[in-house]
């Protein structure tokens, strides 16, 4: 049962930021920022397997590794940029939260113009 | 794994917080300044290597390169 370890790590984090915010808030961020960075190294084993599993699909469906990994950097991206968007955030930082979230979406855009080019295409294609 | 980085983290930032309480109280304003500047740094320090952990596996699990 690893949630209940996060959900206790989690706590006993909120408690240590509470008592350290008033006197160093800047230290608070980090001890935030470090939990968050743990948690996901703690859950991303998993995804792996998840993952793996979808690659089998999609070989054994014939469908291009070209999408699925598109996809997959999409993702990536959606979760980095959520990340740090969400600890600029918390410390305050809204303006540059929204920057990092405007870089983001930017990328995904970029990472989705192959497919995008390639629907073109086919709709072309189809009127004849 | 990494569970005690958390612990540490908060006990150099307690840590930092008396040091410079007592140092303000002794009247030594800028070495007070001086003992955040480094507590910062070292928190930082340990951040910065975990952080750049965290951006590797995502890259290597997402095939974002």
């Amino acid at each position: 049962m690893e949630i209940i370890q996060i959900v206790g790590l989690g706590f006993i984090v909120t408690l240590l930021i509470l008592i350290i915010k008033r006197e160093k808030p800047e230290i608070a961020v980090q001890l935030s920022l470090t939990l968050a960075s743990i948690i996901f190294l703690l859950i991303l084993t998993k995804i792996t397997v998840v993952l793996n599993l979808f690659r089998d699909m999609a070989e054994k469906a014939n469908i291009s590794q070209m999408y699925l990994n598109t996809i997959l950097k999409i993702i990536g991206i959606a979760y980095i940029t959520e990340f740090g968007a969400q600890v600029c955030r918390d410390a305050g930082e809204g303006a540059i939260a929204g920057k990092i979230e405007f870089a983001g979406k930017v990328m995904v855009m970029v990472m989705a113009i192959p497919i995008i080019a390639l629907v073109m295409d086919t709709i072309v294609r189809l009127i004849p | 794994m990494g569970l005690d980085i958390l612990f540490k983290i908060a006990g150099v930032g307690i840590l930092v917080s008396v040091f410079h309480t007592a140092l303000k109280q002794a009247g030594k304003e800028d070495m007070a300044h001086l003992c955040t500047l480094a507590g910062f740094t070292v928190v930082l320090l340990w951040v910065v290597q975990l952080l750049g952990k965290l951006f590797n596996t995502v890259q290597d699990v997402f095939k974002l390169f």
